[in-house]
């Protein structure tokens, strides 16, 4: 290996523009690594998320922690999304990095509330502990009593994903000796008396997660709390709302002026008449997630109140009952025309039109993120019965800055000759039950330049479009593929033409004996997963993994 | 499409034979046309069974997952997201469905949510109605053991407008249906 001085190899990645390169640059440059402040690492691909990849696949985050605690002792601040995290991980982070700030654990499992209490216990200037939606064991509430009085530094303290109980006392002495506090988000163990309580010691409040917020407590517990929530000037991002009752919406209405972000997604207790009553008041909101009871009715109302809109979500909150929600395209058309600022757009709904999807484009040609989830597979337009995919053609043409699509319902290749052509900025792309053959997904690898991070499932996509490009994989982070026409043979000839890349398979419904393969074997593979690797085939992968 | 061919083993002889057992309609159009034939084609007439019907051609359909089961990787939410509704689901929901007794304009409602499998429906119908009840897994019992006699057979019509046997459909699909309406009808053993 030869060796540059520093000055040299710094004066090459000063021309890296983007800090992103940089970062990741560090990350493999042996003389920057000790200095290595912050650490990101993602595991599991996104599908993960939905339950596609099966447990014991991989991201542990184990190896990572004890390298560093190895090779860079400076660490500062640890973020990890989509990774297995262990109490002994936990452990071992809060011990070895004396300057330890910062722990964001996204999507994670594997750890419990006693890994978080040495994490409370040793890390003296702690100044973040963000946990957003990870799976974690309850213990006990002993963690949250285990800050020293000595720590005083916290600015963001999220635990709303844990599930237990939470120690009050513990909780309002934490929040009382913390004035730095920007952003506590509660979990729903946490009373409407103990919020209160909090409140009046957080006057630099920019975010907050509620409690509970049901129709058990008395009225004056909730005038508490509105006088409580008026100190809080700074405040402008309301979250939480676990088992809201719509008793308690106008007492949060003092705050709705100043609000720009609004997370409803966990409260299917309130319905379009609750949400309107809150919504139309937060004239300034900039960010909404909702839950699809909202209705159709009800987005006009955010259409007409919150002309700052930029971001929108909405959940469908009743999956038993498969294909219903009281959403439809015209929500949408309506948010479109009222909100013409909108940026960034995740839509559960039962159903859409071309036609809808056309004004939509035009209404909003700022969209960076559109993510449209027709919640019946292979739903046709719901006026004509077409496909969609002029809808959504007319999306990728208006919207020449779009980075994330992710497309449903009845769509043809021609979605796929309509994206290769126009989505240009495109970095990640989500199709499910789409296309008709392997044309489709080769519109998309030979089209879209910027293309980072593919993932298909249900569609008849094959060999011939895995193999068609095969150089593309090269420059992207990722491919995935599940329940398509992709066969044994396909991978075993894409891991043969490109070496730098890792081909794993997963064919999970007979266990390792469908591993067994024999060269040439047509059978199809139920899930692969294509990513770049300088270091070769992962050591930690299970037995139903197959790396070729 | 979720399809069984049911009825196999309920010879007409039996006291199944509907042709005899007039069912009194919940609706003020009196009473609807007896069925005949006891091989039965189940269809579950959800949404869910549709969304099937619509990727027929493809056998995996939506992800491999046995029927009474609303598949876990779909719709694509995340898992954090997905318990919480599903636990404030639970504490939430009701499912009130009306029953009446032939003969007897004016019915009952209970919550089937509050129940936890068909034996409990049963036992509170037969409080509720101070009668024994049969459904379809009795039936078979009674068909074997022809000296038991019951008074009345539970049914329901299903969103096809069918009526239909209670007791095949498996109880965890039965508590996830919007809607449903149910009825009891007499029945002579044999």
């Amino acid at each position: 290996m030869t060796y540059f001085p520093e000055e040299v190899v710094e004066h090459i990645f000063s021309f890296l523009p983007s800090h992103s390169d940089r970062n990741t640059v560090s990350l493999v440059c042996k003389v920057w690594f000790p200095k290595l402040r912050v650490l990101t690492v993602k595991g599991k691909p996104h599908f993960a998320d939905f339950n596609l990849v099966p447990p014991d696949w991989g991201g542990y985050a184990a190896p990572w922690i004890e390298a560093a605690a190895r090779g860079c002792v400076g660490l500062e601040e640890l973020r990890m999304k989509r990774m297995v995290v262990s109490d002994e991980g936990l452990e071992l982070l809060a011990r070895s990095f004396p300057r330890f700030k910062a722990l964001v654990l996204i999507s994670c499992e594997g750890f419990s509330t006693e890994g978080l209490a040495d994490i409370a216990s040793h890390c003296k200037f702690l100044r973040e502990l963000d946990l957003q939606e990870n799976d974690v064991e309850d213990r006990g509430p002993r963690w949250l009593s285990c800050f020293p009085d000595s720590c005083t530094s916290l600015v963001s303290l999220n635990f709303a994903c844990i599930k237990g109980e939470v120690d009050s006392a513990s909780l309002e002495r934490l929040v009382a000796k913390s004035p730095n506090l920007r952003s506590l988000r509660l979990n729903r163990a946490v009373s409407v008396d103990t919020l209160s309580k909090i409140l009046m010691h957080t006057p630099n409040l920019e975010d907050l997660g509620t409690g509970n917020l049901t129709d058990e407590f008395q009225t004056e517990s909730y005038l508490r709390l509105t006088n409580a929530l008026e100190k809080c000037k700074m405040l402008k991002s309301l979250s939480g709302f676990w088992d809201a009752s719509p008793v308690c919406v106008p007492f949060i209405y003092p705050l709705c002026h100043q609000l720009t972000g609004l997370n409803l997604s966990y409260t299917p207790t309130l319905d379009y008449s609750d949400l309107t009553r809150m919504i139309s008041r937060c004239v300034k909101l900039q960010r909404l997630w909702v839950l699809d009871c909202i209705s159709d009715k009800g987005l006009q109302v955010v259409a007409s109140s919150c002309k700052d809109l930029q971001e929108l979500r909405v959940f469908p909150s009743d999956f038993y009952v498969a294909g219903y929600s009281a959403v439809t395209e015209e929500g949408l058309v309506a948010i479109s025309s009222g909100c013409p600022k909108l940026s960034s757009l995740l839509y559960f709904c039962h159903q859409m039109t071309n036609d809808a999807l056309i004004t939509i484009a035009k209404n909003c040609p700022n969209f960076i993120r559109f993510r449209l989830c027709i919640l019946e597979p292979r739903k046709p337009d719901a006026m004509t019965n077409q496909p969609l995919d002029e809808g959504f053609g007319a999306i990728v043409r208006e919207c020449k800055g779009l980075r994330r699509l992710s497309i449903s319902g009845l769509l043809t290749d021609k979605v796929f000759m309509y994206i290769g052509k126009y989505a240009k900025h495109l970095e990640m792309l989500s199709i499910a039950f789409a296309g008709d053959s392997d044309d489709g997904m080769m519109h998309v690898l030979n089209g879209c330049k910027n293309l980072r991070k593919l993932e298909i499932r249900d569609s008849p996509f094959g060999d011939g479009a895995l193999l068609g490009n095969v150089a593309k994989y090269e420059t992207m982070r990722s491919l995935w593929m599940s329940s398509c026409n992709v066969t044994l043979k396909g991978c075993e000839i894409l891991a043969s033409k490109m070496p730098m890349l890792n081909v794993e398979i997963m064919n999970e419904l007979d266990g390792s004996s469908e591993m067994e393969e024999n060269p040439g074997d047509f059978s199809k593979v139920e899930k692969l997963y294509v990513y770049r690797t300088t270091a070769g085939a992962r050591g930690d992968a299970p037995n139903f993994v197959k790396i070729l | 499409m979720a399809e069984c061919k049911g009825g196999g083993d309920r010879s007409p002889s039996s006291s199944m034979d509907s042709s005899t057992h007039p069912v009194l309609s919940t609706t003020s159009s009196g009473c609807r046309p007896a069925r005949r034939d006891l091989s039965i084609d189940l269809h579950l007439g959800l949404s869910l069974s549709s969304a099937s019907s619509l990727l027929a051609p493809d056998s995996k359909s939506i992800p491999s997952k046995p029927r009474n089961q609303v598949p876990l990787d779909w719709p694509p939410i995340k898992p954090f997201l997905k318990r919480t509704l599903t636990a404030s689901a639970r504490r939430r929901r009701t499912l009130f469905v009306k029953v009446y007794m032939e003969g007897v304009p004016i019915g009952r409602k209970l919550d089937l949510l509050l129940l936890d499998g068909y034996d409990s429906l049963l036992a509170k119908l037969c409080h509720m109605f101070k009668t024994s009840i049969t459904y379809a897994d009795v039936m078979e019992y009674h068909r074997r053991v022809p000296h038991e006699k019951a008074a009345y057979v539970l049914t329901y019509e299903d969103q096809d407008g069918d009526w239909m046997m209670v007791g095949d459909v498996p109880w965890e699909y039965v508590s996830s249906l919007p809607d449903k309406r149910e009825e009891t009808e007499d029945c002579k053993n044999g």
